[in-house]
């Protein structure tokens, strides 16, 4: 087992047990659930309003280098640049250069997670540059030095006593645990931020591909100002996010918005497409979109995980996850938790450090039952259970239990004399007493329980008594 | 960065497209949501201003119809003039100028064409492009004061008439953006800025506005 997948049993370990974590996460669920089925009534259909998300992202994904192209030239005609990064590194470059050539000492971000798929902010700290995170809940989890615990919620884990703590601890001249105060006094620290940055970092929920805009969804309005009041706007942003129309966020929006958080739609659904034009009066300078691969175009190659691609990360199926409610979205240690980041992190950081996670799964199903584009999650977690095993190395323990799996499935005969040599070896064992132990081939379950007796004659000596045979 | 830029650009370009070659296998055979037609998806909206009331009040609008754009005007003056007097930011456009005899009382009136909103602007008052009853919401575009000007100020006014109201998102979004438009900013606005990051309790006035008021001319 490698170490990665050791530390995350670990944490599991420990998450499950702590009961103020599963206190405030049940809380945070309950909200949620009541808000979605309140916004799933808004549609008529709900299952027909999926399928045509699901038809709109595949026809979307399948010409991919067809949209990206539109959607680049629609950009450049409004004056803003396009680059088209590789791997993260190149990405982090791009803006770090960006950076250096305006000069640039304070950032505004608002929610990307593709920046912390890329480590964007410590590469920017690193060179002195101050970055506020804008949205609120990203902005708690960086003052704790925290990543988000959550795509949607970043700080869904904490208590306002907690979040009361840290500002008294951080902003100064704040003791209050009044959710209305902590939200103004978050908002006077980062309007002075707003006003002094030069660069805004934005991610992007959509590229609409037919008029080359950028749709950046937020409650805040934090989004809003990050895209107008700094001189430079940056994107960064998946290759993915692609949709073919404009016309088609008639849709997209209210199911974002309702699988994200309930709502029925979100309340500032803005749309960039470019630097401030001829006439306008407010706006950046410079507007620059990063296109990231990083790994998508591998998972557009697996025919069987493509579709992978089509998600719109709004965290529906975390939230739906029983597995990542008992553990948490910082025990995964990972950019994306919860069933899309099992699936998705070994494609982007390696199969091999990240098969652990195809197990962190009861294969329930409520993931897919959930997803607002059909994505098949638990499917797609066996299919990197079976390439681990193909391609991964596995205990030689593990392999020869299959090998004598597979000779003992192959005939009646040798499946009855497996199971009688089981019997034997197992009685003998606990004759010994080492029930429980690491010899014990049942040690993970009779470790905390009794052992069931052990029939004296197996099923089929027992049919054939009392049926002859037959 | 020239270079580097075309280098990343034709290689994902070589990588979709090799990738392509191969479809797509899927596991469900119901992959035909194109079939899926539109009109399944949300009931049609009946009455547009029935609706539009009631969406406005879901989502914590204050909604006001007038019977004209004076009467909008007025209405707007005696809710500045609860307000204490401080700056206001208008857009600047004909009937605003006109109207702005009222609404400047006692107050400065900065233009949109005079840059953006100071920090402490006290109000945002703007036209919008469309009026939306399916969301509840109002489509600004860059033309409505320049971009991001309504989110400044704790207060957005705006002013809008019926004949703006569509029934249907998917038909704003159609008609919000014609061939001839070169806006670099639009937002469709559905209430007024808020969060629940906090244990899930609702705060408003987050980033943006405390209170969004549309007033709405039937004439």
């Amino acid at each position: 087992m490698t170490t990665t997948a050791q530390e995350f049993l670990r944490r599991a370990a420990e998450k499950s047990a702590d009961i103020v974590h599963r206190q405030i996460i049940r809380k945070n669920m309950d909200t949620y659930e009541e808000a979605v089925a309140q916004s799933r009534g808004r549609f008529q259909n709900w299952q027909s309003a999926r399928e045509r998300c699901q038809a709109i992202k595949r026809d979307a994904v399948e010409h991919l280098d067809h949209y990206l192209e539109r959607f680049e030239a629609a950009v450049q005609a409004r004056g803003g640049k396009v680059f088209w990064a590789e791997t993260g590194e190149q990405a982090r470059q791009y803006v770090l250069d960006l950076a250096a050539k305006h000069n640039v000492r304070t950032i505004t971000k608002s929610k990307s997670m593709v920046a912390e798929e890329i480590h964007l902010t410590p590469a920017l700290e690193e060179k002195g540059i101050a970055v506020f995170e804008t949205d609120l809940g990203e902005f708690i989890v960086q003052l704790r030095n925290e990543p988000p615990y959550h795509i949607v919620t970043p700080a869904m884990h904490l208590t306002r006593a907690q979040i009361a703590e840290l500002f008294k601890e951080k902003l100064g001249g704040i003791d209050t645990d009044d959710p209305v105060e902590l939200v103004a006094a978050a908002r006077v620290a980062l309007r002075r931020a707003f006003f002094s940055a030069e660069m805004g970092i934005t991610g992007a929920n959509f590229l609409v591909a037919d008029l080359g805009l950028v749709a950046i969804t937020t409650n805040e309005g934090n989004a809003d100002l990050g895209v107008t009041l700094p001189k430079i706007h940056v994107v960064i942003t998946g290759i993915e996010k692609i949709i073919p129309r404009l016309q088609d966020l008639a849709l997209f929006w209210p199911m974002l918005a309702g699988s994200g958080t309930g709502q029925p739609i979100t309340v500032y659904n803005t749309l960039v497409g470019g630097p401030r034009g001829a006439g306008e009066c407010a706006g950046p300078e410079e507007f620059h979109v990063i296109l990231l691969d990083n790994g998508r175009t591998d998972l557009l190659a697996d025919p069987e995980q493509r579709e992978v691609l089509h998600c719109i990360r709004c965290g529906a199926c975390l939230n739906a996850c029983p597995v990542y409610r008992n553990i948490g979205g910082h025990t995964y240690n990972t950019t994306y938790s919860g069933p899309i980041g099992s699936v998705l992190t070994p494609h982007l950081r390696g199969l091999n450090q990240f098969q652990h996670l195809s197990y962190a799964s009861s294969l329930c199903g409520a993931c897919a039952e959930v997803c607002p584009v059909k994505i098949d999650l638990h499917h797609h977690l066996l299919e990197n259970r079976r390439n681990a095993v193909n391609s991964a190395d596995r205990p030689v323990s593990e392999r020869f239990a299959f090998k004598m799996w597979k000779w003992a499935m192959g005939g009646a005969g040798r499946f009855a004399f497996a199971g009688a040599a089981g019997k034997l070896a197992l009685r003998t064992l606990y004759a010994l007493g080492m029930q429980g132990t690491a010899l014990d081939p049942l040690g993970a379950w009779t470790k905390f329980r009794a052992a069931p007796p052990l029939p004296g004659k197996s099923f089929r000596a027992q049919w054939k008594e009392q049926n002859g045979g037959r | 960065m020239a270079a580097v830029e075309n280098s990343g650009r034709a290689a994902i370009l070589t990588r979709i497209r090799t990738a392509l070659k191969t479809p797509a296998k899927t596991h469900d055979a119901h992959g035909n949501g194109a079939a899926a037609a539109r009109v399944d998806i949300f009931a049609p909206v009946g009455d547009p201003l029935e609706r539009f009331r009631r969406e406005c009040a879901g989502n914590k609008t204050e909604l006001i119809v007038t019977p004209s754009f004076d009467a909008s005007v007025a209405a707007a003056s005696a809710i500045l003039a609860e307000m204490h007097a401080g700056e206001i930011f208008v857009q600047d456009a004909p009937r605003l100028r006109g109207a702005a005899v009222q609404f400047g009382a006692g107050r400065s009136v900065r233009w949109s064409c005079d840059g953006g909103p100071l920090e402490a602007t006290d109000v945002c008052v703007t036209l919008a492009e469309l009026v939306v009853a399916q969301t509840g919401s109002v489509l600004i575009s860059s033309d409505c004061g320049g971009r991001g000007a309504t989110v400044v100020a704790p207060v957005h006014i705006v002013l809008a008439e019926m004949e703006q109201l569509v029934p249907e998102l998917e038909t704003a979004l159609a008609q919000a953006y014609g061939p001839a438009s070169r806006n670099s900013y639009l937002s469709l606005i559905t209430g007024s800025s808020r969060t629940a990051d906090i244990e899930k309790i609702l705060v408003m006035g987050a980033h943006g506005p405390k209170r969004l008021i549309v007033i709405l001319a039937e004439g």
